[in-house]
């Protein structure tokens, strides 16, 4: 009891890291657990219990291992991707609004796909590669943008480039579809993003670009939290600004254009996650990202959970979901007194 | 009221000025605004005789005029009184409305970028019109609907974010949250239906000038009128908004009540230009930049984006009408094609020092 | 001036009235009221890949229609019986003063079009929209055809299509009743999504056609009031759709990556209909989104090939 307390009153940059770490780790864990026990179909909670223990029938036993597992691990690597993305570009734009969904990723993916639509692929055989590459695209030209508008340190100048660049690759896409039915009529199923019906092999086409991505941030946190300092000192600790941020880039993009490969658009879980860390931990770079682990899980399995409840037989769309969670976040950092900048 | 030049006059107005004296006002007129309003508005004046003759049908001008003052074929008269002239009309009022909101906005903003359509407005008013026509036990025609999301995602944005906020900083926040919440939402409506009736939602979610409802047009004129009247008498005040608070609270204006009132203008003017073209928002950020070029960035030309908002938009519709013809290309699908390398530049260009 | 123009107003608008009674003979009751077209119609525009398919189908040639492939033309199916169309604008967006330039007689239309819309075009020519389906009873495309039919004053020859379509389905019924045991006629039609199956309403186009070859079609009450599919389902439900057949329309060509990309799914692959392998792989765009009697005979034609491969 007085521990707990105590951890409360702490500011959050002076609460310890590991307690922390595990008290959500505990929840993400019991999230995922919970993923595996709920869904929209027949196998209901004491079934899939039972299942888990090595009892229950061929059926369930399917169900949780060939549809929930899989599901699971995905929304767990989307949303460690996609979190890490977030606090990533946060801190090389020094904008607790930058998400790298919200300024064009999730636009320029769509722009692929619908590009890939028109050119004959189908929703159903499209490969990973085309809504990669767009997201890709999106990522580095916002990132171009945030590296020359950062200078401002002016948080929503980058957000409306974001929205800018959206609209346009939206209008753009809106030309694209305009002539092809099919196209028109297939896209529409894609911009929603979900994680469902994805399979492991989707997970292990990406794993290369997210191993990349992974030993890119290990190599950048200890110059990127030098860099929160000031560039000067940050050069004089022997690193170069302008290198680490090129990495930084590289980084996001990787992991942000993979998680919308495998997902579709899904918005907002790059702003949240880290606004939720920042929260717990502070502002540090290092405790930011590493408490992003079991959040970013959190939000999108937590999220897909509700997604199975929500519309049963069916299942609501992820990207929506998140949208609306994620919307109030965006505008409760706004609604502090003073637009925080990162340090 | 009657003006007259002072013959007395003790005050020499500066140079570049006319001044106009009454017995209780005088007006100073900027003599270079004047003369860039009247060019532009014979441009606008060609491009209107221009789109009015030209078209997927074509007509000889002699066709043109006879069927604009009632006579000749009677499908000629049609087509350019009904459906090339309501165009035409619908393209200058909207465009000019598009603009002067854009223009507004950006100066509460101190961002060019920061226009309606872009912090979500828009996205908005697309979402209640796509709910209308996909037919989500609304029975509301999607014009009124597109009004109707306008107005609400106002409200919600002022509500959320507490007032406009310094630079109305929180409220473009609020409204950029609500505009992807709605887009999200007009997704998921899209994906529910059959794909003719996604097809019939379509100039809803890019922006069309294609056979809209004759007697909105008229409404749209007035509207477009008295926003821009009103918002030129309060021009001089809000030129201030340039200067930091306390300039403004030295000279006796009230800053937050000052943005509040440009923003309602420009959410009312884009509501109900959204209501009746569809979210063609590019215009909101073309028009004010290029008047601001023409005005070599002196004050705020609300005239000249109100006229170059017109001019973008008639001459948008009049491309989208031709150069693909018989396809016709939705005037918001050309305005985003045109706007959008522009837009590219702005948002890599190394930004300048300047207020806008 | 001003009364030579009155009075020549009033002469071309007596002159106008008068042609209306002496032509005017048709009257067809549509969504938007009653519409009287003349009955000697030779421009049609189409704006409705439908009633391209009826006009074809008695082999009248229509003189514009809207895009639907591609820029510049309409569907392969129909591209071939009407070489020498116009195109008008795309389904999304229509050229006002295209269909103008064709001097149409009569334009007809989806049951999707605007008020807006309309307004505009029954200014041109008699538009008629049909009063449309809302997936709540079988989609009633024969209605949808005579009226087409009526319009253009051919309803014999459009009785004679319907006629072709019903005696074939009723052959192919008999091959259906000796073939596949009375138990075992349950098809389903569905879409392969990523996410998952999306089930088509048994009301739609296709639907009727396959209950009128003797198969029982289904959507498993998984179809919301109004709409003509359901929601993607969970992959967890997919058992919904395991019946005896199941067609999987897919909107891409190739019809065996479709069906390759669902087997992927170990949800899909288990489902007893596949394991069957009484799964057909079906042209999208004519089993979800059109009607008329060409496309009942490339539907038909599915049918029958899937039955004679048993």
């Amino acid at each position: 009891m007085h521990f707990a307390t105590s951890f409360w009153q702490r500011a959050p940059s002076q609460r310890p890291l590991v307690v922390c770490f595990c008290l959500v780790s505990v929840l993400t864990i019991g999230c995922a657990l919970l993923s595996l026990l709920i869904g929209a179909g027949a196998v209901d909670i004491t079934e899939s219990w039972s299942t888990l223990w090595g009892q229950g029938n061929e059926e369930a036993h399917f169900v949780i291992m060939e549809l929930r597992l899989p599901r699971t691990l995905v929304g767990l690597v989307v949303g460690i991707a996609l979190g890490i993305s977030g606090a990533l570009m946060q801190a090389v734009a020094r904008n607790p609004l930058a998400e790298p969904g919200l300024l064009g990723v999730s636009a320029g993916a769509s722009f692929a796909v619908a590009a890939a639509l028109i050119l004959g692929a189908s929703a159903a055989t499209l490969a990973m590669g085309v809504a990669q590459l767009g997201a890709l695209a999106g990522c580095f030209f916002v990132m171009i943008a945030a590296r020359l508008q950062g200078q401002f340190k002016d948080p929503v100048r980058l957000v409306l480039a974001g929205a800018a660049l959206t609209s346009l690759l939206t209008a753009l896409t809106s030309i694209l579809l305009m002539y092809d039915q099919r196209a028109a009529d297939e896209i529409r199923f894609w911009v929603t993003g979900s994680v469902a019906g994805r399979h492991l092999s989707n997970l292990v086409t990406v794993l290369p670009y997210f191993a990349i991505a992974a030993a890119i941030t290990l190599y950048v946190s200890k110059p990127l939290a030098s860099m929160a300092l000031g560039e000067k000192v940050a050069l004089g600790l022997g690193h170069n600004p302008r290198t680490i941020r090129y990495l930084v880039m590289l980084a996001v993009a990787l992991f942000a254009g993979s998680a919308t490969a495998i997902a579709g658009p899904i918005m907002f879980v790059g702003l949240v996650v880290p606004f939720a860390a920042r929260a717990l931990v502070g502002p540090d770079i290092r405790r930011t990202m590493i408490m992003c682990l079991p959040i970013g899980p959190l939000m999108i399995i937590g999220a897909d959970i509700l997604t199975r409840m929500i519309a049963q037989p069916a299942e609501m769309p992820l990207g929506v979901l998140t949208a609306m969670v994620g919307a109030p976040v965006l505008m409760l950092i706004v609604r502090a007194k003073r637009l925080p900048t990162l340090a | 009221m009657s003006l007259s030049h002072s013959s007395s006059a003790q005050l020499t107005p500066p140079s570049g000025y006319w001044l106009l004296r009454s017995k209780h006002m005088s007006l100073l007129l900027d003599r270079q605004a004047i003369r860039r309003n009247i060019l532009l508005s014979v441009a606008l004046l060609l491009i209107g005789i221009l789109s009015l003759g030209v078209g997927t049908l074509s007509l000889s001008p002699k066709e043109v005029v006879l069927a604009l003052i009632g006579q000749g074929d009677s499908m000629t008269q049609f087509v350019v009184n009904e459906l090339r002239l309501n165009r035409l009309l619908a393209g200058i009022y909207t465009g000019a409305a598009f603009s002067i909101a854009g223009c507004l906005m950006q100066t509460v903003a101190r961002n060019r970028l920061a226009t309606p359509g872009i912090i979500g407005i828009d996205n908005a008013a697309m979402a209640f019109a796509v709910a209308s026509v996909v037919g989500v036990g609304i029975g509301l025609a999607p014009s009124a609907m597109a009004l109707t999301g306008a107005a609400s995602a106002t409200a919600l944005a002022f509500i959320i974010g507490g007032g406009s906020g310094t630079r109305g900083y929180r409220f473009i926040v609020a409204g950029l949250a609500i505009g992807s919440v709605s887009a999200a939402v007009s997704q998921l409506l899209l994906s529910q239906v059959h794909i003719d009736t996604a097809n019939e939602a379509y100039p809803w979610t890019v922006g069309s000038l294609s056979a809209r409802p004759e007697e909105q047009i008229p409404w749209m004129g007035w509207i477009t009128l008295v926003g821009m009247v009103v918002s030129i008498f309060l021009c001089q005040r809000f030129q201030l908004m340039a200067f930091s608070d306390s300039v403004m609270t030295a000279l006796g204006r009230t800053p937050n009540r000052l943005r509040f009132s440009a923003v309602a203008i420009s959410v009312v003017l884009t509501g109900f230009a959204v209501a009746l073209a569809g979210p063609v928002g590019l215009v909101a950020l073309v028009g004010p930049e290029m008047a601001r070029t023409f005005a070599k960035h002196r004050g705020l030309p609300l005239v000249s984006s109100a006229l170059c908002g017109a001019i973008v938009m008639v001459l948008a519709d009049f491309a989208g009408r031709t150069l693909l013809s018989p396809i016709e290309i939705p005037v918001g699908v050309v305005t985003a094609v045109v706007g959008g390398p522009y837009l590219l530049w702005i948002l890599i260009r190394k930004p300048k020092r300047s207020t806008l | 001036m001003s009364l030579t123009r009155n009075i020549l107003f009033s002469t071309t608008s007596a002159m106008l009235v008068m042609s209306n009674v002496a032509l005017a003979d048709v009257t067809l009751d549509t969504k938007y009221g009653k519409v009287t077209v003349k009955d000697d119609v030779k421009n049609v525009v189409t704006l409705h890949e439908g009633a391209l398919d009826v006009m074809s189908a008695i082999n009248f040639k229509v003189a514009g229609s809207v895009a639907t492939r591609g820029s510049d033309t309409v569907s392969r199916y129909l591209a071939e019986r009407q070489p020498n169309i116009d195109i008008v604008g795309t389904a999304r967006e229509t050229n006002l003063e295209a269909v103008i330039n064709e001097r149409p007689d009569v334009i007809l239309a989806s049951p999707s079009l605007s008020q807006e819309q309309y307004n505009m075009l029954s200014k041109i020519a008699p538009t008629i929209v049909p009063i449309g389906s809302d997936y709540s009873t079988p989609f009633n495309w024969k209605a949808e055809a005579r009226l087409f039919g009526k319009a253009v004053s051919r309803e014999a020859d459009v009785e004679k299509a319907i006629t072709a379509v019903e005696e074939r389905a009723a052959s192919i019924k008999q091959k259906v009743e000796q073939t596949i045991p009375a138990d075992q006629r349950t098809a389903y039609v569905a879409r392969w999504m990523p996410q998952g199956p999306m089930a088509m309403s048994k009301n739609l186009f296709a639907g009727t056609l396959l209950a009128a070859t003797g198969f029982t079609a289904e959507d498993g009450g998984l179809i919301k009031a109004g709409r003509p599919h359901s929601s993607i389902l969970s992959l967890e439900n997919i058992s919904a759709i395991d019946h005896d057949w199941l067609f999987l329309a897919t909107l891409n060509e190739d019809g065996k990556a479709a069906l390759d990309a669902a087997k992927d799914s170990p949800a899909f692959s288990r489902l007893n209909v596949v394991q069957k392998d009484h799964v057909a792989t079906v042209d999208g765009q004519v089993w979800s989104s059109t009607s008329g009697p060409l496309a009942a005979h490339v539907v038909l034609d599915d049918i029958e090939r899937l039955v004679d491969n048993q």
